[in-house]
């Protein structure tokens, strides 16, 4: 597997192992009986998945080591326990994060006056772009980009991702036409004898073919609603699974007013355009043939 | 008479729940109807002839009182054993011919026989012998949308004989043809009889009751009269 | 008789037969896709893993095979050590790390791994040689491309880079000595192997005696799990993880495929058997005259249920069969859609056929659209003949 996990020292650090293990066995040491004098020794916070899974609590005394499985390094006290990200780029991987002060983690590893990258906020867009260019005019080793580039560089994964979402999407569709279509049919066919029966009454095909397609209309408008409640429910519960599953607070489904529109618009569509596809055909064959005559 | 009936029923009555009223089809019939006889059941509609032919042809079971055909009680058969009675003992003629709309001609002559998996070089022989009989040899690969009502009937008339059955019940034969069609019909009964088998009708047409050897009256489902009817030579 | 008659009546409503088998067909398309997808990406992880025979990834305590930027230190002693565990038959060393071609208009960067390459198991050489020289180094086609090089070239390459004072660090000329495609990475990646003593003496102090990994081979009658344990034992600062541990690990982090596609598989199966259902329901109810005169006539009930059985078997095989090849093309195109994750190495695929999980899951489809024919059928053949004849001659 290819690397892909950097350093990333922003005045507070994402780490993976320093010091802990990712099993449960963590390689935190906690340490009881300290004298006095190092009562005074630094803070770190912590993610609360790792508090969770190595038993951890705020006041605890760990010990961090730049080497994986070396017990020898700084002694430090946990000062918070810090919520999970709502990242997708962190769902399913099963890193910790720990928060150290950047002169810390700079001796700890040896990193020297060294920092990855550097984060700026500005008082607004217009001021983004001029410090931008102000800092790419200046820097010497190093370029200043927006957040929202990076995002996207950092998002093919996503990208992929919501490409396959669409794609089993549209086969669902499709899928879920040929199904309506096929049921509609028979459904209507069903009904050949009472059409036959009001076609020999003298009542026109208009109002066979429309008769029908209020049926099915109902029927189709009916089925979005339910279809937009079941939606709720097992998005609900899809992020709920998930949230469970990966530990983290991140929303996997979300349904918004677009998505509802476009569900139900599609549905009515398909819904309606079955029932007077099937209901023209119905229509269209001689009554006594639909009596079977 | 003196020889056993082919055809026994004591005392049968037929009720159907409706609304909590019951309607009583049949009430208390009692009949016997001997090897080769040739009857039609006649009676205003709704006086329960058919429910009686249904009866007789163990489509349905009495409510209770017994029917018998030749020997068995059909009337206390479970329904596997009242089938394979029916396909074995007796062929049934619908009035709207009922054939199958996929099958040719012969192929619904070949029903019953392959239901009593004979084999298929002899159903396709003996179907064809049994158009034949009817008159439509030729018409064997004619699919019934194919067929005139009366050339249908035929080949009803044809599969009810298929497997050879003891006793032929007619319902309505004649009640969707025309009156020329309709006597084709008539005549093939006569000849069927003549050549044995026995036939009980139940119909409103009068020419073909009248063709009948003996007739049932049935009014309020009880038989008010059963007489031989003298025909012409 | 009975086929016969199941062929013409679905002959009888030709659209009506076409119509449904479509919709059985995208199912079972739909339905083998999920089960390509849910075995797809493990079969292929593990065939991959397995493609060179070793059966162990060791690496630094708590991490996964160059899932962090952590290495193991006193890499010889380590090797050293896990060489004298019973059973192990080969220790790989591979150290990762980025190398820059310079000398060129724009410096190529690219990943290189320092390998013993008399036990390299990450990379198959297409052409030249290994790179058993100092000197030497083998390349992948993108890399070649990239830095416009060809076997017999020399290239100025360097591990460091100072982006503030823009000055490069250990640096060292090498000689592409071979090309090769590498196991791990895609075919777009810019990789090169050289060996591990180069690599770590170009990283200075930082990577002396230092690898990312270790890959170990097992004897083929030792339990890689018992060898995985005692490697463990030996070496307590690493994490050994046997193929099936590897394999356990990337469906964790894959997990919601597998679940989309139990989800939607499950979704499949059902729609295909309420499509045959509907079908054959309405399929009966409109030959109710016809199954009572079957009945009437001496045709036994279970005779009618097996005919009209038959008829949904029918629509369910074809739907199954059109549906095979539907599903094939569409695993294929959802396949490359998922095969644009960045870093995937060309051998892994999300969707595999597998023909007895194929045959499985279009069998459960079949045996659906069995049990679908089933109710209405009895259900028809359990009317009571007279009634049901009297209303068809009413209606």
């Amino acid at each position: 597997m290819k690397r892909t996990c950097r350093l990333r020292l922003l005045g507070w650090v994402s780490l993976l192992t320093v010091g802990f293990a990712a099993s449960h066995r963590a390689a935190a040491q906690v340490i009881d009986s300290i004298p006095p004098w190092i009562a005074a020794q630094r803070t770190i916070a912590i993610d609360e998945r790792l508090a969770t899974d190595a038993g951890l609590r705020v006041g605890d005394r760990v010990v961090l080591s730049p080497e994986p499985g070396n017990a020898i390094g700084d002694t430090v006290r946990i000062g918070a326990i810090v919520k999970g990200r709502a990242d997708p780029s962190e769902v399913a991987r099963s890193e910790y994060r720990v928060r150290m002060h950047l002169d810390h983690l700079q001796r700890l590893l040896a990193y020297g006056d060294r920092v990855d990258r550097f984060a700026m906020a500005t008082t607004g867009s217009s001021a983004s772009d001029s410090v931008l260019h102000a800092v790419n005019a200046v820097a010497f080793g190093f370029r200043a980009y927006p957040s929202r580039d990076i995002a996207v560089g950092t998002s093919k994964t996503f990208l992929v991702v919501s490409r396959f979402h669409r794609a089993i999407g549209m086969i669902t569709i499709v899928a879920s036409a040929t199904f309506l279509l096929c049921i509609m049919l028979l459904k209507v066919d069903e009904r050949r004898r009472d059409v036959a029966a009001m076609r020999l009454m003298g009542i026109s095909r208009a109002t066979v073919v429309r008769t029908v397609m209020l049926e099915s209309s109902f029927v189709a408008l009916l089925g979005s609603v339910v279809g937009v409640g079941l939606g709720f429910v097992v998005s609900a519960f899809v992020n709920a699974h998930y949230q469970t599953v990966y530990r983290t607070p991140l929303r996997f489904a979300i349904i918004t007013p677009g998505t509802v529109a476009y569900a139900v618009l599609l549905s009515l569509v398909l819904g309606i355009g079955a029932g007077a596809l099937a209901a023209r055909r119905l229509a269209r064959t001689p009554p006594l043939t639909l009596f079977g005559r | 008479m003196t020889a056993t009936p082919l055809l026994s029923v004591r005392d049968a009555e037929r009720d159907y729940p409706h609304s909590g009223e019951p309607v009583h089809a049949v009430r208390g019939v009692s009949l016997e109807i001997a090897r080769g006889e040739y009857i039609a059941i006649v009676g205003p509609s709704g006086c329960g002839k058919s429910t009686l032919l249904n009866l007789l042809g163990a489509i349905d079971r009495p409510t209770s009182g017994t029917v018998t055909i030749a020997g068995t009680a059909v009337s206390g058969l479970p329904d596997r054993e009242a089938t394979r009675f029916r396909l074995e003992n007796i062929g049934f003629v619908f009035q709207r011919f009922y054939l199958l709309p996929v099958l040719t001609a012969r192929e619904n002559v070949e029903l019953p026989m392959a239901e009593a998996k004979i084999a298929a070089a002899e159903r396709r022989s003996r179907a064809l012998e049994l158009l034949g009989y009817v008159g439509l040899a030729e018409r064997e690969d004619h699919r019934p949308s194919e067929l005139s009502g009366g050339e249908q009937q035929r080949v009803a008339i044809a599969r009810a004989l298929a497997n050879r059955p003891a006793v032929l019940l007619a319902d309505e034969p004649t009640g969707e043809l025309d009156a020329r069609t309709g006597a084709d019909v008539i005549a093939l009964f006569d000849r069927l009889n003549r050549d044995g088998m026995t036939i009980v009708v139940v119909t409103h047409d009068e020419k073909l009751a009248g063709a009948a050897r003996r007739v049932v009256h049935m009014l309020d489902g009880r038989v008010v009269r059963d007489e031989p009817l003298l025909r012409r030579a | 008789m009975r086929l016969h008659l199941a062929a013409l009546s679905l002959k009888r409503h030709a659209s009506r037969t076409l119509l449904a088998m479509l919709g059985v067909a995208v199912s079972a398309a739909m339905l083998l896709d999920m089960v390509m997808l849910a075995t797809g990406m493990r079969e292929s992880f593990a065939s991959l893993l397995s493609s060179n025979g070793f059966t162990i990834r060791v690496s630094p305590r708590g991490t996964l095979p160059f899932d962090s930027e952590a290495t193991i230190g006193q890499a010889d002693a380590a090797a050293l050590a896990m060489r004298a565990v019973p059973g192990v038959t080969d220790v790989a060393p591979v150290l990762g790390t980025t190398i820059h071609v310079l000398g060129r208009p724009e410096p190529v960067t690219a990943f290189a791994l320092g390998i013993d390459p008399a036990v390299q198991g990450d990379y198959q050489l297409l052409e030249g040689r290994d790179p058993t020289a100092a000197d030497a180094v083998v390349a992948s086609d993108a890399l070649l491309r990239a830095a416009a090089a060809r076997i017999g070239d020399t290239l100025d390459i360097a591990v460091g880079f100072d982006p503030q004072l823009r000055t490069y660090s250990g640096r060292r000329r090498l000689v592409v000595s071979g090309r090769a495609r590498f196991t791990y990475l895609s075919a777009d990646d810019r990789a090169a192997a050289l060996s591990l003593g180069t690599v770590q003496a170009m990283g200075g102090g930082d990577r002396a005696d230092r690898v990312s990994l270790f890959m170990v081979r097992t004897a083929p009658n030792v339990d890689p799990e018992l060898a995985r344990a005692a490697i463990e034992r030996a070496v307590p600062r690493v994490t050994a993880l046997s193929t099936a541990g590897a394999i356990a690990e990337a469906e964790k982090r894959l997990s919601y495929f597998r679940q989309l596609a139990f989800i939607l598989g499950a979704v499949s199966l059902v729609v295909g058997f309420l499509l045959v259902t509907t079908i054959v329901t309405v399929s009966v109810n409109e030959r109710i005259g016809e199954i009572a005169i079957m009945r009437a006539i001496g045709v036994s009930r279970a005779h009618v249920v097996q005919q009209i059985v038959i008829e949904g078997i029918a629509l369910s095989l074809a739907g199954a069969a059109a549906g095979l090849v539907l599903g094939v093309f569409t695993a294929h195109y959802l396949n490359s859609i998922l095969r644009g994750f960045p870093g995937l190495p060309d051998a892994i695929d999300f969707f595999l056929l597998q023909p007895p999980s194929a045959l499985r899951a279009l069998g459960l489809l079949v045996a659906s659209g069995i049990a679908a024919g089933i109710y209405p059928s009895w259900r028809a053949a359990s009317l009571p003949i007279s009634t049901t004849l009297r209303e068809e001659a009413v209606g």
